[in-house]
């Protein structure tokens, strides 16, 4: 499938830059106001006004940890890696920090454009793996109350592969996933031991 | 006395686009002799020109040739956006500045390049915002095989997809290719409500040609129900279109000897204008200042007094008129004239400046 970038919505948007006042952040400055973002530049300690960017751009060759209010990866917001020394262990730190797309220092006369749409493509795309990862998580630890969820309607006078049937059918009933059926039903049946009134709960 | 000062030209006076570049060197230098003929101007122009003759890989060279050889800080050249970005490294190397005078496709923002003629949100957006509700929405897009065709008509596309509409086919040809069949197959075909034409020089205008044809012998294919909008189609190109070019629709920032010409110099077209206004501009920046022949763009813009110069110095796009137009007995008649615009490079300023502002004058419906 082609992948549709969003091209629109730039204009006004916030970019700060951790980087020392350097003739790079000037150029980077220039880029970023001609496309129409509204730029602010800051070093060494952002403050709280990093988490209302937009974009941060951040320096590979002096930054640290402590800059960012989040844990490492986790930024709320496209992340561009302003790399100056490609020295392998500065580069492991911006991915740990969780560089969407970098630009190479000295910063010239182009570069920034593309940065930002690229940093914000990986940023929707790893943003939407790690809502669905988490999903995808939440419904493998509930396995076990769906294996619970089953054994107690099947010992209700069903088979297994009806007590399977029954349960999808009552999470379809109540328009709830699968898992929060089963513990639903573990709720429900849990406590009771069995008594047959499942059709009261269609 | 006069100071004076070198400046570049950068035409190709031969190959596909011979016709544009020729009508930008002359705006250029009719500007040239304006200013040095001008007792209030302390500078006298000096044109050292060189030609690529058409060749993409001769222009970087050229280009190189200009801000080495010579004193000239500034070029006034260039017409396909491929040339124009084969000498951005060169004027970033040297700190030389581009007057580049024709149409483009937005996205860039070069702090060497001065964009003096329009831009997406200054031509193609106006133009489909105003065609759309007249012709419909079922759209055909062509274009020669380079940036500008591609990146218009990816605009173009997410417009008419926007409002609803369809492209029902898009097709490129190589610069300098004839080999216009299967485009006019198609268009035959998909019938549709209009074709966006972003193919450039003899492909452009045997394609016109082949597309009269049609209209001949099926009505649908004629202007009234089927018209071709351009974005680039000046008074420049039309007597190498002849007949053909009757019922062409354009938009742009200028046309000629138009019935309530609120612009009431005469140029040939909007190329010529643009780089005859692009040494007026360099000239009223460089006069009174000695030294100033040498200094960057971003420096020259950035001084007091500048600010009535007509270049926005964060983008180095221009604020122009935008009129549509539509060939009439051979020659541009207004169709609209809407508000003037600020260059947008990116579309990040503001929805389509077209649909904010509206028409200001409607001379024919």
């Amino acid at each position: 499938m082609k992948r549709r970038v969003r091209i629109q919505n730039l204009g006004g948007a916030r970019a700060l830059i951790l980087h020392r006042p350097h003739p790079s952040v000037q150029n980077l400055t220039r880029q970023l106001t001609a496309i129409g973002l509204v730029v602010d530049a800051i070093w060494p300690e952002p403050g709280p006004q990093i988490l209302a960017a937009d974009f941060v751009f951040f320096d590979v060759d002096m930054g640290y940890d402590a800059q960012f209010p989040w844990e490492p990866g986790t930024s709320p917001m496209p992340m561009v890696a302003l790399i100056g020394s490609e020295a392998p262990g500065r580069i492991e730190w911006a991915l740990g920090i969780g560089a969407h797309a970098q630009i190479l220092k000295p910063v010239g006369d182009s570069g920034v454009y593309s940065a930002l749409l690229i940093a914000r493509d990986a940023f929707d795309a790893r943003r939407e793996l790690s809502g669905r990862i988490a999903d995808l998580q939440a419904r493998l630890d509930d396995r076990q109350s769906v294996v619970q969820a089953v054994a107690l309607l099947a010992s209700r006078g069903m088979s297994e592969r009806d007590a399977y049937g029954e349960l999808r059918q009552l999470a379809m009933n109540w328009r709830i996933t699968f898992e929060a059926a089963a513990h639903r039903v573990i709720a429900r049946f849990g406590d009771e031991g069995g008594a047959d009134d499942r059709r009261s709960h269609r | 006395m006069k100071r004076r000062v070198e400046i570049g030209l950068l035409f190709s006076r031969t190959g596909s686009y011979a016709l544009l570049s020729r009508a930008c060197r002359e705006g250029a230098l009719a500007a040239v002799d304006a200013v040095n003929t001008d007792p209030a101007i302390d500078i006298t122009l000096v044109p050292v020109e060189r030609d690529p003759g058409g060749n993409i890989d001769l222009y970087g060279p050229c280009c190189e040739e200009i801000l080495r050889d010579t004193s000239a800080r500034h070029v006034v050249g260039c017409i396909t956006s491929w040339s124009r970005k084969e000498v951005i490294p060169t004027l970033e190397k040297v700190g030389g500045t581009l007057w580049y005078p024709a149409p483009y496709e937005g996205f860039e923002s070069s702090d060497h390049i001065v964009y003096m003629h329009a831009c997406p949100n200054q031509h193609l957006l106006p133009l489909l915002d105003w065609a759309l509700p007249r012709y419909g929405k079922r759209a055909y897009l062509t274009g020669s095989n380079y940036i500008w065709g591609w990146e218009i008509n990816r605009l173009a596309r997410e417009t008419v997809t926007a409002a609803g509409g369809l492209v029902l086919g898009e097709r490129y040809l190589p610069i300098g290719s004839l080999d216009i069949g299967r485009m006019i197959d198609e268009i035959r075909a998909t019938r549709p409500d209009f074709i966006l034409n972003s193919l450039i020089g003899p492909s452009q205008y045997r394609f016109l040609a082949a597309l009269h044809e049609l209209g001949l012998s099926d009505p649908h294919f004629r202007p009234a129900t089927c018209p071709v909008l351009s974005c680039n189609l000046t008074e420049c190109e039309l007597s190498a279109i002849g007949v053909a070019a009757e019922g062409l629709i354009a938009a742009g920032p200028y046309f000629r000897n138009l019935a309530d010409n609120a612009d009431p110099r005469d140029f040939g077209s909007s190329f010529e204008a643009a780089a005859h206004d692009a040494v007026l501009e360099l000239a009223r920046l460089l006069k009174h200042r000695p030294g100033a022949d040498s200094i960057s763009l971003a420096k020259l813009l950035d001084a007091p007094g500048t600010s009535a110069c007509s270049i926005d110095p964060q983008t180095h796009h221009r604020t122009l008129p935008i009129l549509i137009a539509q060939v009439r007995n051979g020659a541009f008649a207004l169709c609209e004239r809407r508000a003037d615009v600020a260059g947008d490079p990116y579309l990040s300023r503001a929805v389509p400046a077209a649909r904010q502002s509206g028409p200001s004058l409607r001379v024919v419906s």
